[in-house]
């Protein structure tokens, strides 16, 4: 009975895209999944943990215990439990990268600088104000202003040489700004690159608040991103942790939490016995 | 009182009601005003000398209290709408918009139609749009303004020179003659010892409430129902009802103490807050921290009607400009940034409170400027939990249920991992 109900699953209903993560007993990473949100959260987050489960190759009865975390978690209607994806991405950036201090969590809609202590657990955290302005949502309208493929903006920006300086980082206004700065004769990855590095200055500055010590871990979906990567640790002037995986880490961290929780015994009955 | 194991909070939560009572009763004392012959005086809730109001038989109306209580009862919208349509950037202070578009002619808000004034008192200087707020309702109603000059603490150690004090009560002093002229009454100095001694007596007894946050747990919200008490502060204080409010809410609140009865199931988290709460949302907004049984001990914003527990005044019959003087200089957002944000230091202290939360408000700068760096220095330089979260008091646009929730149940996990409890 307990070794065929030996998986937890951590599902990530961010305000862009559903992730999902499924850990073994040992809290390892046996699969992942994700998918566009959408308008139907119930529907997305069904979906992803179908595909996590197919993935994964394993059943639902065999895990034991699912967490939903970001914005959509209260519409995860399998989850067991809640948790913020500010300690959920704390926990996933520990246990992927243990040195973690410190983890800037970049994803659609908003961007969070969270200090950890030793253990992955959340010491102080900061988020962007009630503004969009330098969160993922303004790579994608800048993509679209372009015509590219989100996933190409960040390698396209790396061929920058003489980068433009762009002040204006409100996600709504994303797809004039950069028309703006086209129009004005300049290069698309120059552009390009000026977008990331005006995102990185605005997310360092969140950094700073909460005050920035190393190891320094990139999460959320923005992670994978190696224009955004490199205008970080050029403004740092230090590397930052950050892989294929880095952007799972809400779920993972989701994931961590419902092993966490299954595992340790439930108070009640601890008294009771 | 017999001891019932099932008695509810309810029974021991008459003060809202009879605070509702006298808010209610105040909102009609303004609307028949005119109408019984009574000059109506506006004036702005920090660093206000009701007393003066008072001994002249002028009835005050602090736009800022008329305001939170139409946007609480949902009726901010319209007046706000209206003051945009007028050319009012949407940036501008929500209470100057909604002051500004109720004084309109023919306007009824949600709690009524507010009277023009006949006196308008301009005693906060610590806001520059306040100032042109009242130029605004000259303009618009040719009240004449009063001006009162109230300088800043100025000093870091929280200290006021004589001449400060001098300043402000020689201005008082000279602006009898004018209130005499408004209310057509002359100034009778007993009359005012009296209304100040009835002052200082409901002072005291609000003091001794605000100290029951000490108490653990707390017998009642030193934020969210403290936003219900300090009502009648401001608008009767120095009258006998508002000192006879005051005992009854303090005996409430010494029989929860003792039945052990409060606003939550339990008092699992003991919190401080800095800033002016969000009155659309209101009970929304406080459910964020009830369902998670955290109480505020101790806050800030009760005290905009005047610094009651940092012994910065005391009023005084015996001197009646000066004392008043004292309090006026010392409001709230008089006080500099160091005396602000050490404030909330020792409240969590003197508290014993697990964290801090602020409450920043895009209409009022010069409430939430540099509670940026507040929240900095407690986190980081004292390690205490502390919430920067932001909206507005009276603008629903500004609130984003969302986004706050997401903040607030990450402290709380946060709170707990410390406290152990998770």
């Amino acid at each position: 009975m307990q070794a065929s109900r030996s998986y937890y699953a951590g599902i990530d209903a961010g305000s862009t895209y559903t992730k999902g993560t499924l850990v073994d007993d040992r809290g390892r990473m046996v699969a992942t999944a994700v998918d566009m949100t959408g308008v139907n959260i119930v529907l997305a987050t069904k979906k992803v943990y179908g595909l996590l489960l197919q993935n994964a190759g394993v059943n639902e009865s065999d895990v034991a215990y699912v967490v939903g975390t970001g914005y959509g978690r209260y519409r995860i209607t399998f989850g067991n439990s809640q948790v913020t994806e500010i300690s959920c991405h704390a926990k996933g950036a520990h246990n992927l990268f243990p040195q973690t201090h410190t983890v800037l969590d970049m994803g659609g809609q908003d961007t969070k600088a969270i200090r950890i202590n030793q253990h992955g657990e959340v010491v102080d955290f900061t988020m962007n104000d009630k503004c969009a302005a330098g969160t993922g949502r303004f790579i994608e309208g800048s993509a679209r202003a372009l015509g590219l493929a989100l996933k190409d903006v960040g390698e396209l920006s790396l061929k920058s040489t003489n980068a433009v300086k762009v002040s204006s980082t409100c996600a709504v206004f994303a797809e004039t700004e950069t028309q703006e700065q086209l129009a004005w004769g300049n290069k698309l990855e120059d552009v390009l690159y000026g977008i990331h590095a005006s995102m990185a200055t605005r997310a360092i500055g969140l950094l700073r608040r909460v005050g920035i010590e190393p190891d320094i871990t990139f999460t959320g979906g923005v992670s994978l991103n190696p224009g955004m990567v490199r205008a970080l640790e050029e403004q740092l002037g230090k590397k930052i942790n950050h892989d294929g995986k880095t952007m799972f880490c809400g779920s993972l961290g989701a994931a961590i939490f419902a092993m966490e929780k299954a595992t340790s015994p439930p108070r009640a009955e601890v008294a009771a016995a | 009182m017999p001891q019932e194991a099932s008695l509810s909070f309810d029974s021991l939560d008459k003060a809202k009601r009879l605070q509702g009572e006298i808010t209610k009763r105040y909102f009609q004392s303004l609307t028949a005003a005119h109408k019984e012959g009574k000059k109506i005086g506006y004036g702005f809730v920090m660093a206000n000398p009701i007393e003066f109001f008072n001994v002249f038989d002028i009835v005050p109306l602090y736009p800022e209290v008329t305001s939170l209580n139409i946007s609480y009862r949902g009726g901010a919208p319209p007046l706000i709408a209206l003051a945009e349509e007028e050319g009012y950037s949407t940036d501008a202070c929500g209470y100057v918009k909604m002051g500004v578009a109720a004084a309109t002619d023919n306007t009824s808000t949600a709690i009524g139609a507010l009277p023009k004034p006949d006196v308008l008192l301009l005693t906060y200087s610590g806001c520059q749009i306040y100032i042109h707020w009242w130029e605004q309702l000259h303009y618009q109603t040719g009240a004449p303004i009063l001006t009162i000059d109230v300088p800043y603490v100025r000093e870091y150690d929280g200290h006021v020179d004589p001449h400060d004090v001098k300043y402000v009560s020689a201005q008082l002093q000279e602006a009898i003659p004018e209130m005499e002229k408004v209310s057509g009454k002359r100034f009778d100095e007993n009359r005012f010892k009296e209304v100040i001694a009835l002052s200082a007596k409901a002072w005291d007894l609000w003091g001794q409430v605000v100290e029951m946050g000490k108490l653990r747990p707390t017998p009642f919200d030193a934020y969210f129902e403290s936003i219900y008490y300090m009502a009648p502060i401001t608008i009767i204080r120095g009258t006998q009802e508002a000192v006879d409010f005051y005992a009854f809410l303090l005996d409430e609140l010494k029989e929860r103490a003792s039945r052990g009865v409060g606003p939550t199931a339990e008092e699992r988290y003991r919190l401080v807050f800095e800033g002016v709460p969000n009155y659309p949302f209101f009970k929304k907004f406080w459910n964020l921290f009830r369902q998670n049984n955290a109480r505020a001990v101790a806050s800030t914003y009760p005290k905009v009607a005047g610094m009651v527990d940092t012994g910065s005044f005391r009023m005084n019959p015996e001197r009646p400009f000066d004392s008043i003087a004292e309090y006026m200089i010392h409001a709230y957002c008089n006080w500099n940034m160091p005396m602000r944000t050490r404030l909330l230091e020792k409240y969590v202290r003197d508290y014993h409170a697990d964290g801090v939360v602020i409450h920043s408000i895009k209409s009022c700068r010069s409430f939430s400027m540099g509670e940026g760096d507040m929240r900095e220095y407690l986190a980081k330089d004292r390690d205490i939990p502390t919430l920067l979260i932001e909206s507005d008091h009276v603008d629903p646009r500004y609130y984003s249920e969302a986004q706050i929730k997401n903040r607030v149940e990450a402290f709380f996990e946060t709170l707990a991992l410390r406290k152990g409890v998770a």
